[in-house]
């Protein structure tokens, strides 16, 4: 997803749009309430302060932020804002106790996970904290009398702070971070430690064939309401075929194997010998050169929780039989020379063995697994999206310090959290795919919430023809565009969950996640800082 | 003394308001008045009369109602100004956290000038200002004249030409206020503008070169402090102590003379006469402004 170019297109594009809007709703705004305030001369006020705002947000003096960070800095740490790493390592010394016996784990994912959990618990709330109230506290003691009338821009003053409470929450979290690493290293029993690893998977797109043999893009539903894994009937025709668009044919062929892993899932609807673990075929297939080639037949190994027995290996040479007669003669293919299509595609057929059993498969649950990398470099990135996440939500709590006091900050923060988790962008797609289908007639069957009042009232089904119903649906349109600019603010914070990724070892990719994290903050960072800028400028600086 | 004007302030007005806008005090009505190059500008009034307000429409930091400033010749939002400008909150609005060392660098930075240079600005501050031995602790343990004093050293850090100081001498003990007045005046020789709000009137008579009375938000009296204490309608005798036969004596002689006697009093500071008489001329006739030379009158003695 994040790899395509058409992604970062279509990103850029959004926050263009998102952008522009929110610059042109604030600038309508701020002209009305120019032209109330000053009536006629409005227009001149507005251009000066635009001017103004120009030349404030352009040429910046590194001296005067630095000076202000420091400040920021000290203040946080005279204020003994550091004592929050003493309760972290409160948590190391006695984190044994919350994962209970060791001898019983069979994972390493839960030594990761309390690390990267308990910092998040620590750095989020902490984030929050400084960076809403530290403004509104210079604000109500009058500190910053003393500060604005030096010659400090005020968009200096948002950026000082901004970068004063990432220097105090990075120096946290990086020490933090190096205590959670010799921590997990030391306390994982010897014989997990090879769980310790950074998969690097490459994943493909997945397709179904019905047991009849028909082409669908989804298996049977075994009555899970959980439908993560859709499923294949063992002996039938149905099967999961991955494709692998672009395959790194050099790199797998110095490797001189194919290694897959799978976490396929069993389903039986009948007790078999529960040690004799039901089984799956694996198929090659080429359809430029007309190929079909066995891979072999493997157990799915469900109960192996490190992954160390999911790992199948395809020799470069397969020999294989083209029927299941025995004088079918033996024939060799060449995995990547004679399997790999013309369009650099790999293609793979699941299929389950024993009848009346069924395969649970899910798009994830097979991939090309790429050498290796370092556990280390992993936990490194995996500390540097979290650190991504608090700068995030430092500049989000800084900018609305600006504007409003410390706890209504921090509410407003906290809510767009809480909404960056539950709705992220996922929302702001769906309505964005409203959007575009909208045709030019109603979007929303029902109707806004102005027709749905005036049905509700009078009734009827639908709206007569008049100036009325336009009144409506107009005001419904822009209810329904102000909704989506609201969803379209809200950053996705779950890009930023890589915890999740180390602990079960798997790479965090540089440019896939990291990369798309830090742009999202820069997206941010830049209206955030022309927004505090302005309620700062905008505002006296009196206690109310 | 030139007549360039470093501050220019016309029909400046401001109405402190709520939340929802309604007005909740108006602090300033249509004030008008000039400050001159090199001089010191004393602004007097009762409690709340709008000293501090003025100086913070000065600033920036307020917004006006309506009216106009011009400070150093920009508008009072230019922040490229305040290179210029050396600011003495009301009460000095620093950082507690704090040291006299940091507070100084801290303010120091962020206007133009090296680093060699603010060190040196540093030590001869903290000099004059008598924090010296005092400069490595945190400002929260400082007694409230000595941070008076840090705020002063602050306001000056950046060797101002036009020095706004509200309430300087407030919290100092007898010496701070003579060194205080001693500054000012140095301030005055190095040809720098300075700006005052007291309640000193004494110190105020001592150091200013003119002086406005505000009342309630009106100005009523402006001038050079000379004219507006000399009185010209007026003669004060000073004797030695009078029985009251020869009180009375010298009662007829003035009648004589077709003058008549207004009060007897032990004679006090003059300009201190003329605030008291202001206020309550002010109270008693409200909405009179007083020319540039005249001086309020009062009966009652
Ligand atoms: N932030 C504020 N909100 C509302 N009213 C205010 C505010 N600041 C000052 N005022 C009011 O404005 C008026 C003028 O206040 P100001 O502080 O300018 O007086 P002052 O002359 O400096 O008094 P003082 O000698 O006590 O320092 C007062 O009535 C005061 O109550
Ligand atoms: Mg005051």
């Amino acid at each position: 997803m994040f790899g395509s170019d058409s992604f970062w297109i279509t990103l850029l594009l959004r926050w263009c749009v998102v952008g522009a809007t929110t610059l042109v709703a604030s600038l309508l705004i701020g002209s009305l309430l120019a032209l109330i305030m000053h009536g006629g001369r409005a227009p001149q006020v507005i251009a000066s302060s635009l001017g103004r705002a120009f030349h404030d947000l352009v040429f910046l003096s590194t001296r005067r932020i630095g000076a202000i960070a420091l400040l920021t800095f000290k203040e946080a740490y005279r204020r003994k804002a550091f004592a929050v790493g003493i309760v972290f390592l409160g948590i190391f010394m006695f984190g044994g106790w919350f994962l209970g016996d060791s001898t019983e784990l069979r994972s390493v994912a839960p030594y990761i996970s309390i690390v990267i959990n308990s910092m998040w618990f620590m750095l989020v709330p902490m984030a929050l904290l400084i960076s809403c109230w530290g403004l509104p506290a210079d604000v109500k003691e009058r500190s910053i009398h003393t500060v604005v009338t030096k010659p400090v821009r005020r968009s200096e003053i948002v950026l000082g702070r901004m970068a004063g409470y990432g220097a105090v929450i990075t120096l946290i979290l990086f020490t933090t971070a190096v205590v959670g690493y010799f921590w997990v290293v030391r306390q994982v029993p010897q014989r997990l430690s090879d769980q310790l690893i950074a998969r690097v998977p490459v994943y493909g797109n997945l397709k179904f064939l019905t047991a009849q043999g028909a082409e669908a893009e989804k298996g049977i539903n075994v009555g899970d309401p959980w439908d993560y894994r859709s499923y294949i009937e063992g002996q039938t025709k149905a099967r999961a075929i991955w494709k692998f668009p672009k395959i790194n044919k050099a790199e797998l062929k110095s490797l001189g194997k194919l290694p897959l892993e799978q976490r396929f899932e069993a389903f039986r609807t009948y007790k078999g010998q529960i040690d004799l673990e039901t089984r799956f075929t694996i198929t090659f297939v080429n359809p430029d050169k007309d190929l079909r080639v066995p891979g072999g037949t493997f157990p799915t190994r469900e109960f192996d929780v490190g992954g160390r027995d999911r790992v199948i290996e395809i020799p470069e040479q397969i020999t294989y039989r083209d029927s299941y007669e025995a004088d079918a003669e033996e024939k060799t293919a060449n995995l990547f020379d004679d399997l790999i299509a013309d369009d650099g595609s790999l293609t793979i057929e699941v299929g389950c063995v024993e009848p009346q059993q069924y395969i649970g498969v899910n798009v994830r649950d097979l991939f090309i697994r790429m050498p290796d990398k370092s556990f280390t470099m992993n936990y490194v990135k995996a500390i540097a999206g979290l650190w991504l996440l608090v700068m995030l939500l430092v500049f989000l709590g800084t900018a609305s310090s600006c504007f409003v006091k410390g706890p209504v900050a921090t509410l407003l923060v906290s809510s767009l959290i809480i909404m960056g988790y539950f709705l992220g962008g996922h929302i702001a797609e769906q309505q964005n795919q409203m959007m575009l289908m909208d045709d030019g007639k109603t979007v929303i069957d029902a109707g806004g919430p102005m027709e749905s009042l005036y049905r509700l009232v009078t009734k009827e089904t639908t709206l007569p023809d008049n100036i009325g119903s336009t009144i409506i649906k107009g005001t419904d349109r822009g209810a329904f565009m102000v909704l989506i600019a609201v969803y379209n603010l809200v950053p996705d914070l779950n890009w930023f969950n890589t915890g999740e990724l180390v602990a079960t070892g798997f790479d965090i990719s540089l440019m896939g996640v990291i990369l798309p994290c830090l742009i999202v903050v820069l997206g941010y960072l830049i209206p955030l800082v022309i927004l505090g800028y302005f309620s700062l400028q905008l505002r006296e600086l009196e206690h109310k | 003394m030139s007549t360039e004007s470093v501050i220019e302030i016309r029909n400046l007005s401001k109405v402190y308001r709520d939340f929802w806008g309604r007005t909740k005090v108006k602090a300033l009505n249509s004030l008008s008045l000039d400050v001159y190059k090199g001089e010191i500008f004393g602004l007097l009034g009762p409690n709340g009369s709008g000293k501090t307000t003025t100086l913070k429409l000065l600033l920036g930091l307020l917004f006006p109602t309506s009216g106009e400033v011009r400070i150093l010749g920009q508008p009072a939002h230019d922040v490229e100004k305040n290179e210029r400008i050396g600011y003495l909150p009301e009460e000095s609005y620093l950082y507690r956290f704090l040291n006299a060392d940091e507070t100084l660098d801290f303010y120091g930075r962020l206007f133009k000038m090296s680093r060699s240079e603010l060190k040196q600005r540093k030590e001869e501050l903290l000099d004059q200002v008598g924090v010296k031995h005092a400069r490595k602790r945190q400002l929260k343990e400082y007694s409230k004249g000595m941070t008076r004093r840090i705020g002063l050293a602050q306001a000056l850090i950046n060797n101002p030409d036009l020095v706004l100081l509200d309430e300087p001498t407030s919290g100092l003990d007898p010496i701070g206020t003579r060194d205080m007045k001693d500054m000012i005046l140095k301030l005055k020789s190095e040809g720098k503008t300075v700006v005052m709000c007291s309640h000193l009137l004494a110190d105020v008579q001592d150091v200013c070169d003119r002086i406005a009375i505000l009342y309630r938000g009106d100005l009523k009296v402006v001038g050079n402090v000379q004219d507006l204490i000399q009185s010209r309608d007026e003669t004060q005798l000073l004797t030695s102590p009078l029985s009251p036969d020869a009180i009375r004596d010298v009662e007829e002689t003035l009648k004589k003379h077709g003058a008549s006697l207004k009060s007897t009093s032990h004679p006090t500071t003059t300009l201190e006469e003329l605030f008291l008489r202001t206020v309550e001329e002010s109270e008693q006739r409200p909405g009179r402004r007083f020319e540039p030379g005249e001086r309020p009158t009062t009966e009652s003695a």
